[in-house]
């Protein structure tokens, strides 16, 4: 019996050692290849995320954008690394400082969590560029990026106010804060525009992934009486798998378009272009400016963008559309401003900076 | 698993079947872990949560490759009581998964207090040593125990996709199965007051989402935790001795006394 368990023990080490072999080859693999081809002016980009590539919704935008940059600049310019689940921002600490040690240029913490950790963390590495967002405080080597979640939410707000026809809509909240707040804003006042007799009720999960906690509050959003329902984070797919399960209820996302998970539900998308933000910063670490700067993806340059779901464009009225691109011009024009909560940073503080 | 073969074959008893299978090859792993190598249960049991956790993933992202819908269950109304109004619709339409969980509590209290393989699984949770003395072989029920119960786990988990997300995505469980871990000390390790508990959990989780659905001015962050609050009210203010198995999370080795 004791020999047996100690045969057991050594073949299970050996087993643990050769599946870490496994995974710490990969690695050496490519930096081995990297020697060999590496140039000088090859940006190393690490993307840490809170949830997955593949989560339909804010990690895999940004992932996605990163992705495009590759594509467009040559994978022989840009190399990729990412991490995934480290929504927890100490462990997220520990892979930001990794990646910076190993020399990458630019390390992206997408998430507004990671403000502090990176604060901490960017001193050691003055010559990496660090960026994280939703957020506006900045340091000399780090990035804050910052999409207007409102101006997308006001549209959609719009969308919804014009569509309904119970007169409520519901959002279902992650947690209010970030860009959850920006987009939650924009839309209560989108609808407050269109037709403000509509009612918008707000609800929150408490949690960014909990999946089918956001399916269940949705259905107490429809059961209460809504019919169009919204809302942010990576939950939301199990909110819009809720409301597929039901006729005539619909969607309008944020994030991305997420129209692939519920074709006959998702009517509009508010989608983020990451593509563009990446390359600044590439572009502005050319020119030797490590961070500092707090982007804002705006409607106005195009970063932020509003997309509809072709299948159920028939649906919509012309003269919803019409009310949505008007709003949008006096957006992008500068000649709509949207109110933000306090705490949030006007528009204009942001352009000075 | 459970839902990669749902959305396969598009057969969801086929899905429910693999994924009870998967709940026990993984029971049989933390018995391996835990009975015969007498590992510390609370480590092993973390570690085997991340295992399961990055496999499901790992699996997730090689064969499914983006998060997938399924048609999923549907509801099914109990002719008669289903048409009372209000009590009707809370609690008989819903799919079948739900009327198995409660005909299961009532089965389990059977099994755990008047059949003799019910009284050894206390025994050998209480006082291994007496029911090795009297003949019981202590790791083989235990070994039993561990893959019914996660074969429950299993069906549980396949009740989230399957059953209610009609999806899958990475992390669906949100920790949920912990809430369950602190039903069953909430429950006194019964399945009645189990059951109670978890009754009490969702009402009250429930009523929270009314709550800020309604738009009843409350914090959100107060009604959020509203839940976890009762639970813990009821369970301070509630009478008598939280009882717990004596022998919990305790290794047996012959001819030592714990």
């Amino acid at each position: 019996m004791k020999k047996w368990k100690r045969i057991l023990t050594i073949l299970a080490a050996v087993m643990l050692l050769a599946t870490l072999a496994a995974c710490g080859s990969k690695p050496a693999a490519d930096t081995a290849k990297e020697g060999q081809e590496k140039k000088p002016e090859k940006v190393r980009i690490a993307l840490v995320l809170p949830s997955t590539v593949d989560d339909m919704a804010w990690s895999q935008s940004m992932y996605e954008g990163l992705k495009a940059v590759q594509e467009k600049m040559g994978k022989d310019k840009v190399e990729i690394a990412v991490s995934e689940r480290l929504g927890n921002a100490v462990d997220a600490g520990a892979a930001i400082r990794q990646y910076a040690s190993q020399g990458y240029d630019i390390v992206i913490a997408h998430g507004a969590q990671y403000q502090s950790v990176l604060q901490e963390i960017a001193a050691d590495f003055p010559k990496t560029t660090f960026a994280y967002g939703t957020g506006f405080q900045t340091a000399p080597n780090i990035f804050a990026y910052d999409p207007q979640a409102q101006e997308g939410g006001y549209l959609l707000g719009i969308l919804a106010a014009k569509m309904t026809k119970s007169g409520i809509t519901g959002i279902v909240g992650p947690v209010e804060s970030g860009d959850a707040i920006k987009y939650n804003y924009g839309f209560q006042q989108g609808v407050a525009a269109a037709k403000p007799e509509v009612k918008v009720r707000i609800a929150y999960t408490g949690s960014f992934n909990d999946i089918v906690g956001a399916g269940e509050l949705a259905k107490v959003h429809m059961d209460a009486g809504a019919d169009i329902l919204t809302g942010s984070s990576q939950q939301a797919v199990g909110a819009i798998r809720a409301v597929a399960g039901r006729s005539g209820k619909y969607w309008l996302s944020t994030d991305m378009d997420q129209s692939s998970i519920a074709p006959d539900t998702v009517l509009a998308a508010q989608f983020y272009q990451w593509e563009k933000v990446v390359t600044k910063m590439i572009e502005l670490r050319q020119q030797g400016i490590l961070g500092g700067q707090h982007l804002v993806l705006s409607t106005a340059d195009g970063t932020l963008g509003l997309k509809y779901n072709p299948k159920l464009a028939d649906k919509i009225p012309q003269e919803a559309k019409d009310a949505v691109e008007k709003a949008r011009q006096a957006i992008a024009s500068g000649s709509l401003k949207i109110e933000l909560p306090k705490e949030q940073p006007k528009k204009e503080e942001q352009q000075k900076k | 698993m459970g839902f990669f073969v749902t959305w396969r074959t598009g057969n969801i008893y086929l899905g429910i079947l693999i994924s009870l299978i998967t709940g026990a090859l993984m029971g049989l792993l933390m018995g391996i872990v835990s009975i015969t190598f007498k590992a510390e249960q609370g480590i092993s049991g973390i570690g085997l949560y991340m295992f399961g956790w990055g496999l499901s993933g790992l699996l997730f992202r090689l064969y499914v490759g983006a998060i997938t819908t399924i048609e999923g269950l549907r509801p099914v109304k109990i002719p008669g009581l289903g048409d009372i109004p209000y009590i009707g619709t809370i609690f008989f339409n819903h799919n079948w998964l739900v009327y198995l969980a409660y005909i299961l509590v009532p089965i389990s209290w059977v099994v755990l207090y008047k059949t003799t393989w019910g009284l050894k699984v206390r025994a050998v949770g209480t006082t291994p040593e007496a029911a090795d003395n009297l003949g019981v072989s202590v790791d083989g029920i235990r070994y039993q125990c561990l893959v019914l119960g996660s074969m429950m786990a299993g069906l549980a988990g396949a009740y989230l996709t399957v059953g209610q997300a009609n999806m899958y995505a990475d992390y669906i469980t949100a920790g949920r199965g912990f809430i369950a871990v602190a039903l069953v000390y909430f429950g006194r390790w019964s399945p009645l007051g189990i059951l109670a508990g978890s009754l009490l959990f969702s009402m009250a989780d429930s009523f929270q989402q009314w709550v800020q659905v309604l738009g009843i001015s409350v914090p959100y962050e107060l009604a959020v935790i509203l839940p976890y609050v009762i639970t813990i009210m009821a369970l301070a203010v509630s009478f008598g001795r939280v009882w717990a198995p004596a022998a919990l999370g305790r290794p047996y080795e012959r001819g030592t006394r714990g």
